[in-house]
This record gives C-alpha cells, structure tokens and sequence, in this order.
C-alpha cells in the first residue's frame, strides 16, 4: 500500500491507495500519527483508492478519526467504492463518519477555510 | 509447522496454517480462489473476508498448543461452507457475540463483519477448540 498525503484548503488530504488491512495498517498509523502532530487537525481520509478492508483496517480507521477529534480537529470520509462503503455499513461507521462522495463535497461540506472554493479541484477530482 | 492443503475431491479442501498473522493472506487467497472456481465469483472476497475474519480471531484469542489453525471449504447443494477450526481453549461465547457498545468501539467488530457477510454463522466453542461455521448460498439458489 502506498499513502499520498496532500495539503489542501487547509485540510491534509490523506489517500491510501490499495489494501487497509492487518498487514498494511501499521503504515497507515505511522502516516496519520504523524500528520496527529500537525497544528492543522483537520484531515480528508479520501478512500476512494482504497481496494480492500478488514476490520484491522475498520479500527485504524476509528481511531485516526477519535484522535483527530480528542484534538478538536474535524475529519471527513470520502468513499465511492460500494463494496468499502458495505464493509463500514455493516459496523454501522456510516452512522458516525461524515462520508462524501468526492473530495470536492467533503471540502465543501467541512467547510473550506475563509469560504474559499477551488472550483477547478472541485470539478476534476473524481468526475 | 509448514502450511499445506489438500483438494480431497473437487467439492471440499482443508487447509492447515501456522498460526501467524502472515497465514491470513494466504488463507484468504485459497478461499477467494475456491468460491471463484465454484461459481461464488460475486461473493468471493465477502467469504474469503469472513474466513479471515474468522482466523484472525485464533491467532488474537486461541493459542492452541500446536499452533495451527484449520479451515475447510465445501460445495454442497450451491452453499459453500467455510469451517474456520481450532483446537485451542475455547472462549466465552457470550462475551465475544455481545455488540461493542458503540461503532466507535476499537474492537470487537469481526464477528459483526462475519455475520454481515455470511448468510449463516454458527459457533462452537469448548474447552477442546472452536469451530466457526459459515455458510454463503449461490445467488440464484437464495
């Protein structure tokens, strides 16, 4: 599994890209413990390169968003596979995460900083 | 121990594993492969996700003396039965089929998963090991 971290609006960005799952979640904790230390809290886990998830995956994945949230930050999922948003469905996380479509609705949705919209991300991410 | 499996015909294979957390992948490209070659190609990567599920919980729970940990897959009738074997200590059944009391619990997820997954879920549990049963019916069959 690879992990892309990108800032972006004031959000880190976060996109793993491949398997979340007992093997990989070690990387995946070290890449957002580390983004943890970062004055901006607030963090897009954008899924939507995400393949496959366990429930490894599943509890790394609550806790980056109990962490991020203890530090008073915000954090939104985005997800347009339906077989992860199935896996998530079945623990009831659907109940709980902020899931959006693209990253585009979840900056929006979060609220992008000073109210300004890139326009153009907006549009070519995931269309 | 080394791992190995065995097709006893072309409807059933066992499979033994060391009991490790690097067994998972394996086990679950063996299932995956099986529900495909059957038939299942639709729901494979939910059984061989419940499968793993279900070994994960051996490796963290069991610790059987001879550190292995069995499956086997059937076809019978168009269900597929996983049977996910231990011969470790058993464990309380209640406490594991108890919901974690929220979905942001940290564990205690895999057996939900499992149940998702599945169409049938049963467990056996003693003081000689436990058994996972799962069952997946072919979609025209349901």
């Amino acid at each position: 599994m690879e992990i892309e971290v990108e800032e972006k609006e004031g959000y880190n960005i976060v996109t793993p890209n491949g398997e979340l799952d007992v093997y990989t979640v070690p990387l995946f904790r070290k890449v957002t413990l580390k983004l943890e230390g970062d004055r901006r809290h607030d963090l897009i886990l954008d899924l939507t390169k995400l393949t496959y998830i366990d429930s490894s995956g599943l509890g790394s994945l609550i806790e980056t968003y109990q962490k991020v949230h203890a530090a008073k930050g915000d954090v939104a999922f985005v997800i347009d596979n339906p077989r992860i948003l199935k896996i998530l469905k079945l623990v009831n996380l659907d109940q709980v995460f902020r899931i959006y479509p693209n990253v585009g609705r979840a900056l929006q949705a979060v609220g992008v900083s000073g109210g300004y919209v890139d326009e153009e991300f907006f549009s070519d991410r995931n269309s | 121990m080394k791992s190995y499996w065995r097709h006893e015909d072309r409807t059933r294979i066992s499979v033994s594993l060391p009991c490790r957390k690097k067994s998972l992948g394996k086990a679950r490209g063996i299932v995956k492969k099986f529900a495909v070659s059957h038939g299942f190609a639709g729901d494979a990567e939910d059984i061989a996700l419940a499968a793993q599920e279900a070994l994960k919980n051996i490796i963290q729970h069991a610790c059987p003396a001879d550190n292995t940990m069995r499956f086997f897959c059937t076809i019978s009738d168009g269900t597929m039965v996983v049977e996910v074997v231990d011969y470790g200590m058993g464990f309380d059944l209640a406490a594991v089929e108890e919901e974690p009391s929220s979905p942001l619990a940290l564990h205690g997820r895999g057996l939900k998963l499992i149940n998702g997954l599945m169409d049938e879920v049963s467990i056996k549990s003693g003081q000689n090991g436990t058994v996972v049963h799962m069952e997946k019916r072919l979609k025209e069959h349901v």
